[in-house]
């Protein structure tokens, strides 16, 4: 069980999560036309073994997508935060 | 896998829609099998949603088996592609192939894959039955979605 602790709700299981992956990712611009842009963009991961940075979006909670950071090793997670700061502030 | 019982299953069970799967071992017990963690992880440890969603599967489709204590479960690494199907091609580098990304397939297909990766080895061209399962599909645009889910591995 991995215990993520949402900036909004608090400390919750991974149940109340959905997984979306490498945050990294940057998408092209939506016109780009740069075919190996967006291919890197669609199918190209680094799945890497320690650290990884990854989008969770709190489904069941406050519905924020959260970027988090955990070991894909141990799953300790290491930091957390919402993955568009609010403009007034608030995260 | 639960406690070895008498016998009570002579068949594979496998259940499509909810992803799930049951057979009996020579011991008696049930093993079971359903999906993957759901997120990127080399921990080798499973989690305990993903157990309750598989024993929530078996007992929905057969509610005999709701009173059995389970013994053990499988925690491995899963090489997962992003269209859910095997590599096995030539690779760009000549005397390079590549047979892997199977997923958590792959035991059954063994001996008609291996035999497809040793021709494709052979006579240095895919067989057949092979010659979809390249790296290039992903920039051509020809993936083999068995599950039409898009590419993220983890929902395959």
């Amino acid at each position: 069980m991995i215990r993520i602790d949402c900036p909004f709700c608090g400390p919750r299981d991974h149940g109340e999560f959905t997984y979306a992956g490498d945050a990294t990712k940057v998408r092209p611009a939506h016109g780009s036309t740069d075919m190996e842009a967006w291919l890197d963009y669609v199918y190209f991961r680094d799945n890497p073994k320690g650290v990884h940075k990854e989008l969770w979006h709190h489904a069941h909670g406050c519905r924020q997508w959260l970027v988090v950071e955990r070991d894909t090793t141990t799953h300790d997670v290491l930091s957390v935060a919402f993955a568009k700061p609010s403009k007034s502030g608030g995260g | 896998m639960s406690e070895p019982i008498k016998p009570m299953v002579d068949i594979v069970v496998s259940c499509g829609a909810m992803h799930f799967y049951l057979s009996q071992s020579d011991k008696g017990t049930l093993v079971f099998g359903g999906d993957l963690d759901g997120y990127n992880t080399y921990a080798q440890r499973g989690n305990l949603p993903l157990i309750d969603h598989v024993m929530a599967a078996g007992v929905s489709l057969m509610p005999s088996l709701s009173r059995l204590r389970f013994h053990r479960h499988w925690g491995g690494v899963m090489d997962m592609t992003m269209d859910g199907s095997p590599i096995i091609c030539k690779s760009p580098i000549p005397g390079l192939f590549i047979n892997g990304g199977w997923c958590y397939g792959g035991f059954k297909a063994t001996p008609a894959s291996g035999w497809c990766f040793a021709h494709t080895i052979a006579q240095d061209r895919p067989h057949d039955l092979n010659t979809r399962f390249t790296i290039e599909r992903f920039s051509s645009g020809h993936l083999i979605e068995e599950k039409g889910a898009g590419p993220f591995p983890w929902a395959q």
